[in-house]
C-alpha cells in the first residue's frame, strides 16, 4: 500500500512456513502477509493462537528465517539476510517478550542485563555505561536499588521494566512487543501500558504491538490488523475496525470480550468450533468453515483485502460487497 | 531433624552454625558427603605430616605383622606400615580423581555447548564419536594406552579424563537443547549477542547443572578405575603407597590369613568412593529446581 | 444452612532458609465466606493473594510446608478440616470437584480419555465398565466434544487446549457434584474458545443444580458469570458480595483499584496509576495489609479493620467504607 509518508517498516508478501517432519508437509504459520507501519506509529497485531502474530514479530525481527517475502526497514530488505549480516541492526529493531522471568539471564545482575545492549553496539567506556545504564533505569522508573539485585528478586512488573529497559537502551526506532502484559497482573498492566505510552510520546519510537487482547490494543495502538489463520483478515485505523468491524470474524472476537462491568449486557456471537490446523488449509477463505454468514463461493475463492468503505480500512470478505457481513449478535 | 540454635542475638559462632545447619538440612545425603569427603581431603593434607611413619621404610623384622599398637593396621608383605600408606594413598587418590574430572570438564563442557546449540551434521558426527568412546571397555582402552606411553601419573590421569568426557558432553548437551529454543536465548539472539557470548555468558551457566552433579560422581568412578589398574598392574606400580596396589598385593595374601593388607586400604577405598557418590546424588537433589524444603 | 462454610482460615507456608531459621509466609490470614446450593462465587484478586490456595485448602489437598494453622471449613454439614484422609478422599472427585488451569498437565498421558472418565466413575460407583462408559460418552457430548465416540479413544495430546479443558470439565461434572471448584478454567485458552467453555458451563452448572467457586484474575468473567464476588488481598477477603454492587458500588480502596485497572476502565491520557508491588507474604503488616499501597491509609488502618456491613449482603474490610442507604 503506496503512503505518501516514508514507512519506516514495509513487509510485503511475507511466508512463513514451517517442516512438520513429515515430508511434503508444512505448518503454514504466515501466508502472504503484507503491511506497513509509518515513523512513530503503533501498530496492533490482533489474533487468536494460529493467527501467526508472533511468528510476523519473530520473522521481522529475525528471530526465525522467513520462507519468503520482503521485510523492508527504512528501505532495506532484511528478510535473506544472514544472522551475522542483521546482527548490527539489532540496535535500530528490538523486541520486548510476553515472559519476563524467561526472558532474563537469573544468573546475571540486573545491571549487568540493562548494560548488555549498550556494551554490544554502543562502544561506550565502563564508567560512561554504569552512568547510562542507570539513566536508562530511571526512564523505566526502575529504582536504582535494584539494579544490583538479581532476576529472582524482583516482582513480574520490575521484570518487564528490565525487559523494556534493555530494548529502550539503544534508542530503537522500532520495537516489537509480543503479549508484553498478558502474563502480567491487572494493576502492573496498567503502570506497563503507561510506561509504553510514556516512551511513544517521548521518544516516538515506532511500536508493532502484539496482543490478543482488544481493549489493550485500543488503547496504545493507531491502527491495528486482525490475523487469522496466517492472514490478514482486516485491517485499518483503530477506532474504525473497533468501531465499524467488517469481517464476520472481528465482528465476532470484539463480541466475546467480556467487558468489567457486568451492568454491559453481553452481545456475543459465539463462534462454533476451532480454529483448524494450519498443515492443510482449507481452500477459499480461512474461516469459511466457522463463519456464520459463508455462502458457497466462499470456501473456493479466496477473498482479496479490499477497502470497506474507500479510505485505509480495508477486510477480506466476499460478503461485504452484498452487505451480508454483519453478524447478528444475540445477548 | 529438629536442630535448632537459637538465642536472642546469636554470637559469631551460632550464625555460622545455624548456616551449616540451614544448608546441611537441604539434603542429608549430600552433607555426609561432604562430611566424608573434607574428612579424607584433611587427611591427605595434614595426614602425611602426623604420621611420621615413612611409607616405604620396610621393617624387615616385622614383616607381615598383624594390627598392633605399633602398627595399627599391620605391616604387608615388604614390611611397610600399612596404616602410613593408607594415609599416604589419599594423596594419590585424590591427586588422580581431582584432575581427571577436570580433564573430563575442560573437554566435555565446550563440546556439549557447541554441539546442543548449533546441531545439524556436527552434531550427529560428534555423538557418534563419543558413543563410540563410551561403549569401547575402558579398562581395555586403559590399560592399551598405558602400556603403550608408559605407567606415568599424566598418563593415567588424561586416559581417564578422555574417556569420561562424553559423559559431561551428554549432560550439558542436553540441558542446551532445552534451552536452546527458550526465550532466554532468543532475548540474548536479539540483544545482539554474538553465538560465543550466548554459548559461554548466557547457556553455559544455565546448562551446568547436571554436569555438576555430575562431578562428584565422575571423581567416584576416576578413584575406582585408578585403583583398578594399579590392581591389575598398570598404572602406579609398588612400593608407590596406591591403594589399588596395594590390594592388589593383599589380594594374594587372604587365602593366607594375612586380611589386613588388602582389607584397609580396601575399606578406604569405598568409604572415598561412597562420599563422592553421596555428594553427587545429594547435588543432583539440590540443584533440582523443583524441591521445596520444609521445616519439620 | 450454607452448602459450604469457611470460617477464618489461615494456612502458612513453614520453611527453614539457609540460616537455618523458620521463616513462614502466611498465605491465608482469616479467609471466611459462605457458599449456598446453586449459587456460584467468584473468587478474584491478583497474583499471592490466595485464591488458589483457599480452593486447595478446602479440597484437602495441602502439602507440607503448607499447613491450615486455624479455621474451620465444613461441607454439608460435615467438617472438612479435621476429616480422616480416606473420607475426603471419598468426597473428592464425588461431591467436590475441581477444574484447574492446564489440563493437559492435569491428564493422564497414556490413558485414553474415555477410559479416565470411566475411572472417575468407578471410583466413586459401583457400575459396570460398559455403562460406566456410556455415561462418560454422554458427558463429552454434553460439554460439547463433537463426534464423542471417536474422541473418546484419543490420548491427551491429541487434543486442543481447548478440547482437553472440556474433557476435565466432563471428568469433574461426571458424578454430579454439589460444589464445582473452577481455578482459572479458561486462563489460556482463545478468546472464542473461552466464550464457548464459559456459556457451556455456566449451563450445566444450573441445569445440575450445583453451587460454584470460580476463581480468576478476570473481571469480565466475574462480572458476567458470577452472582457474587469475594475480592481478595493478601490472604484476605477485602469486599465480598453481590456482583452488581460490588462493581458498582466498591467500598474497598482495592476493589476500586482492581477495577480500574482493567483497560476499558482508564485511559492514557490520565496520570501514572499508583505502584503495585505485590506483598511480602513473610512480613505483612498488622492490620490492614494493603495500607503500604492505599491512597487513604491513616493511623487507624495499624489497627485489624473491620467488616464493615456496606449494604444488604455486601461487606468491606475498611473503617473508611460507608454504608449505603440504598443498595
Amino acid at each position: 500500500m503506496a503512503e505518501a509518508a516514508k514507512n519506516l517498516l514495509d513487509v510485503d508478501e511475507l511466508v512463513v512456513h514451517f517442516p512438520t517432519g513429515r515430508a511434503g508437509q508444512v505448518v503454514h504459520a504466515v501466508n502472504h502477509v503484507s503491511f506497513a507501519i509509518a515513523a512513530s506509529q503503533t501498530l496492533g497485531l490482533v489474533g487468536e493462537s494460529g493467527s501467526g502474530k508472533s511468528t510476523i514479530g519473530r520473522a521481522i525481527t529475525r528471530l526465525i528465517q522467513p520462507t519468503s517475502g520482503h521485510i523492508r526497514f527504512d528501505g532495506l530488505d532484511v528478510a535473506k539476510m544472514t544472522p551475522a549480516a542483521f546482527r548490527p541492526l539489532r540496535r535500530d529493531v528490538q523486541i520486548v517478550f510476553q515472559d519476563p522471568w524467561g526472558a532474563l539471564n537469573p544468573r546475571l545482575s540486573v545491571r549487568r542485563l540493562i548494560e548488555e545492549p549498550i556494551a554490544l553496539h554502543m562502544g561506550m567506556s565502563a564508567s560512561d555505561r554504569r552512568a547510562y545504564a542507570d539513566d536508562v533505569a530511571k526512564r523505566v522508573s526502575l529504582s536504582t536499588q535494584l539494579l544490583d539485585r538479581y532476576p529472582a528478586e524482583l516482582s513480574g512488573g520490575q521484570l518487564q521494566r528490565v525487559c523494556i529497559a534493555r530494548a529502550i537502551a539503544t534508542s530503537p526506532r522500532l520495537i516489537v512487543l509480543d503479549e508484553p502484559t498478558s502474563s502480567l497482573d491487572l494493576s502492573v498492566r496498567a503502570e506497563i501500558l503507561h510506561l509504553l505510552a510514556e516512551l511513544k510520546r517521548d521518544t516516538g519510537v515506532t511500536m508493532l504491538f502484539i496482543s490478543h487482547d482488544l481493549s489493550t490494543i485500543k488503547l496504545i495502538c493507531d491502527k491495528v490488523m486482525v490475523l487469522y489463520l496466517g492472514s490478514v483478515v482486516e485491517r485499518g485505523d483503530t477506532q474504525d475496525v473497533f468501531g465499524n468491524p467488517a469481517h464476520p470474524y472481528t465482528q465476532s472476537l470484539l463480541s466475546a470480550h467480556l467487558s468489567a462491568d457486568p451492568r454491559q449486557k453481553m452481545n456475543r456471537h459465539v463462534l462454533k468450533g476451532e480454529i483448524p490446523s494450519a498443515i492443510e488449509l482449507p481452500p477459499g477463505c480461512n474461516f469459511a468453515g466457522r463463519c456464520p454468514v459463508a455462502l458457497d463461493t466462499c470456501s473456493l475463492q479466496r477473498p482479496p483485502l479490499l477497502p470497506v468503505q474507500g479510505g485505509e480500512h480495508l477486510a477480506a470478505c466476499h460478503r461485504i460487497s452484498d452487505g451480508g457481513n454483519r453478524l447478528v449478535l444475540a445477548p | 531433624m529438629t536442630m535448632v540454635v537459637t538465642s536472642a542475638t546469636p554470637s559469631r559462632v551460632e550464625r555460622i552454625v545455624n548456616r551449616v545447619i540451614g544448608v546441611s538440612r537441604r539434603s542429608v545425603v549430600a552433607s555426609i558427603g561432604v562430611v566424608i569427603l573434607s574428612a579424607f581431603a584433611l587427611i591427605a593434607i595434614f595426614g602425611p605430616a602426623l604420621v611420621g611413619v615413612d611409607p616405604v621404610h620396610p621393617y624387615l623384622d616385622a614383616i607381615l605383622a598383624p594390627p598392633s599398637g605399633r602398627f595399627w593396621f599391620g605391616t604387608d608383605g615388604n614390611g611397610m606400615d600399612v596404616f602410613s600408606r593408607v594415609i599416604y594413598g589419599t594423596r594419590f587418590a585424590f591427586g588422580i580423581a581431582l584432575p581427571a574430572v577436570a580433564v573430563s570438564l575442560l573437554i566435555g563442557v565446550p563440546i556439549g555447548l557447541v554441539c546442543g546449540y548449533i546441531g545439524g551434521t556436527i552434531d550427529e558426527i560428534t555423538m557418534r564419536v563419543m558413543d563410540a568412546v563410551r561403549i569401547f571397555p575402558t579398562i581395555i582402552l586403559a590399560l592399551a594406552v598405558v602400556a603403550a606411553a608408559g605407567p606415568s601419573l599424566i598418563n593415567v590421569v588424561l586416559v581417564i579424563g578422555i574417556l569420561d568426557a562424553p559423559v559431561f558432553v551428554r549432560v550439558v548437551r542436553a540441558e542446551v537443547l532445552a534451552l536452546r529454543s527458550s526465550t532466554l536465548v532468543e532475548s540474548a539472539v536479539a540483544a545482539g549477542n554474538p553465538t560465543w557470548r550466548i554459548l559461554f555468558v548466557h547457556l553455559l551457566p544455565n546448562a551446568i547443572q547436571g554436569a555438576t552433579a555430575q562431578v562428584a560422581v565422575r571423581a567416584a568412578w576416576a578413584v575406582r578405575i585408578s585403583a583398578t589398574l594399579a590392581f591389575l598392574g598398570v598404572g602406579i606400580q609398588p612400593p608407590t603407597p596406591e591403594w589399588g596396589a596395594m590390594i592388589r598385593q593383599g589380594a594374594e595374601l587372604m587365602s593366607g590369613g594375612q586380611w589386613w593388607v588388602a582389607v584397609f586400604p580396601g575399606c578406604a577405598l569405598i568409604l572415598l568412593v561412597f562420599g563422592f557418590n553421596l555428594l553427587g546424588d545429594g547435588l543432583q537433589d539440590i540443584l533440582d529446581p523443583r524441591r521445596k524444603v520444609s521445616a519439620r | 444452612m450454607s452448602l459450604l462454610q469457611v470460617d477464618n482460615l489461615h494456612t502458612h507456608f513453614v520453611t527453614r532458609d539457609r540460616d537455618n531459621q523458620v521463616r513462614t509466609a502466611t498465605a491465608l490470614n482469616g479467609v471466611s465466606f459462605a457458599l449456598a446450593d446453586g449459587e456460584v462465587l467468584g473468587l478474584v484478586g491478583e497474583t499471592g493473594a490466595g485464591k488458589s490456595l483457599t480452593a486447595t485448602s478446602i479440597m484437602g489437598l495441602l502439602r507440607p510446608p503448607a499447613r491450615i494453622v486455624e479455621g474451620r471449613i465444613s461441607f454439608g454439614g460435615r467438617t472438612l478440616t479435621d476429616m480422616p484422609p480416606d473420607e475426603l478422599n471419598a468426597l473428592r472427585g464425588n461431591e467436590i470437584a475441581i477444574v484447574v488451569q492446564s489440563p493437559k498437565t492435569s491428564l493422564d498421558p497414556l490413558m485414553r480419555i474415555g477410559d479416565q472418565i470411566v475411572r472417575v466413575i468407578q471410583a466413586h460407583r459401583r457400575m459396570e465398565r460398559t455403562e460406566a462408559y456410556q455415561r462418560a460418552l454422554k458427558m463429552l457430548a454434553a460439554v460439547g466434544i463433537p463426534d464423542p465416540e471417536r474422541r473418546a479413544q484419543a490420548l491427551p495430546h491429541e487434543l486442543s487446549g481447548g478440547m482437553a479443558q472440556r474433557v476435565l470439565i466432563a471428568m469433574a461434572l461426571i458424578n454430579e457434584p454439589r460444589l464445582l471448584v473452577a481455578d482459572e478454567p479458561t486462563t489460556g485458552l482463545d478468546v472464542t474458545v473461552q466464550a464457548q467453555i464459559l456459556d457451556m458451563l455456566r449451563r450445566l452448572v444450573s441445569e445440575m443444580g450445583m453451587a460454584s467457586l470460580v476463581i480468576t484474575h478476570d473481571l469480565g468473567i466475574v462480572a458476567h458469570y458470577c452472582d457474587r464476588v469475594a475480592v481478595m488481598f493478601a490472604g484476605r477477603i477485602v469486599e465480598i458480595g453481590p456482583t452488581a454492587a460490588v462493581f458498582g458500588n466498591p467500598a474497598h480502596p482495592y476493589t476500586r483499584a482492581l477495577i480500574g485497572s482493567a483497560p476499558e476502565n482508564f485511559s492514557l491520557a490520565a496520570g501514572r496509576p499508583g505502584r503495585g508491588e505485590p506483598p511480602n507474604l513473610y512480613a505483612l503488616p498488622p492490620g490492614c495489609h494493603y495500607v503500604d499501597r492505599c491512597p487513604l491509609a491513616d493511623s487507624r488502618c495499624a489497627q485489624m479493620p473491620p467488616l464493615v456491613s456496606v449494604s444488604a449482603g455486601h461487606e468491606a474490610l475498611c473503617h473508611k467504607a460507608t454504608v449505603t442507604t440504598h443498595g
